[in-house]
């Protein structure tokens, strides 16, 4: 049980500093940071739940195998939009972004 | 409880290079310590006796990392940190966030009975389990997986293609 809940601590001090790192960052890069940090204290909540409650349920390390593709198809799509806007304003500084348009 | 013990190490070093990367000047070390976070979270599965999913999770997160420490360094006004400038705001509010959310969850994790522990599963039929999840009851879930790589592949080419006038 010990192991279990230190993994779930570790996984929401993960969240809380992902949270911190999001909101705080005015920099698209930094901002995608605090969100892969979120995305990994979810992964070890999974992999805990999935190991010490129901190892038999192969569908959580599914879930798991899901939630590694968010995160690579996050950084995809952010660093688009953030060449995107790179071209047209020169920074990926999202103080001044308004809008997704070019 | 070596288990613990590990789990609780590697997770601490999860914890303090996931700080480090918001606290340093410098963007190569913020995309360092990243991934040296992650590679930790992936030690964290190996220790809870998930092989698989922490290979995959260091190999992964180690390509990754290095794409956007590249991405970093060319988009940054300030890579090396030297300038001194502050890229954060309203930064009351987003700890107060952090900390709150943090401890909703660690209250969660104490409020909850968790039930009985139940034992490892050896690696070889860990996979064996995994492939046959993913041939059988996951493979609309896998094949959607594949599709929704596919068309953020094309829109991420779209996005950044520069266009004509």
């Amino acid at each position: 049980m010990a192991t279990l809940i230190v993994a779930l601590i570790v996984g929401a001090i993960l969240f809380g500093v992902g949270l911190y790192g999001s909101l705080s960052q005015t920099n698209l890069v930094m901002i995608m940071m605090g969100v892969e940090l979120i995305l990994a204290g979810a992964m070890v909540n999974l992999v805990a739940f999935w190991r010490f409650l129901h190892p038999e349920a192969y569908s959580g390390q599914m879930f798991v195998l899901i939630v590694m593709t968010v995160m690579a198809l996050e950084m995809a799509v952010g660093f688009g939009v953030g060449t995107a806007r790179f071209r047209y304003k020169g920074s990926v500084e999202m103080e001044e972004a308004r809008d997704l348009k070019g | 409880m070596l288990q613990t013990i590990f789990v609780g190490l590697f997770g601490i070093a999860a914890i303090w290079f996931g700080v480090v990367v918001f606290t340093t000047s410098s963007m190569v070390r913020s995309a360092l310590a990243l991934l040296f976070s992650q590679a930790a979270v992936g030690a964290m599965f190996l220790a809870m006796q998930t092989e698989f999913l922490g290979v995959l999770q260091i190999m992964m997160m180690g390509t990754e990392m290095s794409i956007m420490a590249i991405f970093m360094v060319m988009y940054m006004m300030d890579p090396g940190g030297l300038m001194g400038m502050d890229m954060t705001h309203q930064k009351r509010i987003s700890q107060v966030a952090g900390v709150l959310g943090a401890l909703v969850v660690v209250g969660i994790v104490f409020l909850v009975g968790w039930g009985s522990i139940a034992g490892s599963v050896p690696p070889d039929q860990q996979v064996h389990g995994l492939g046959i999840e993913l041939m059988e009851r996951s493979m609309l879930i896998f094949e959607t997986a594949g599709i929704t790589i596919l068309t953020a592949m094309i829109a991420t080419i779209a996005v950044a293609l520069e266009r004509r006038q």
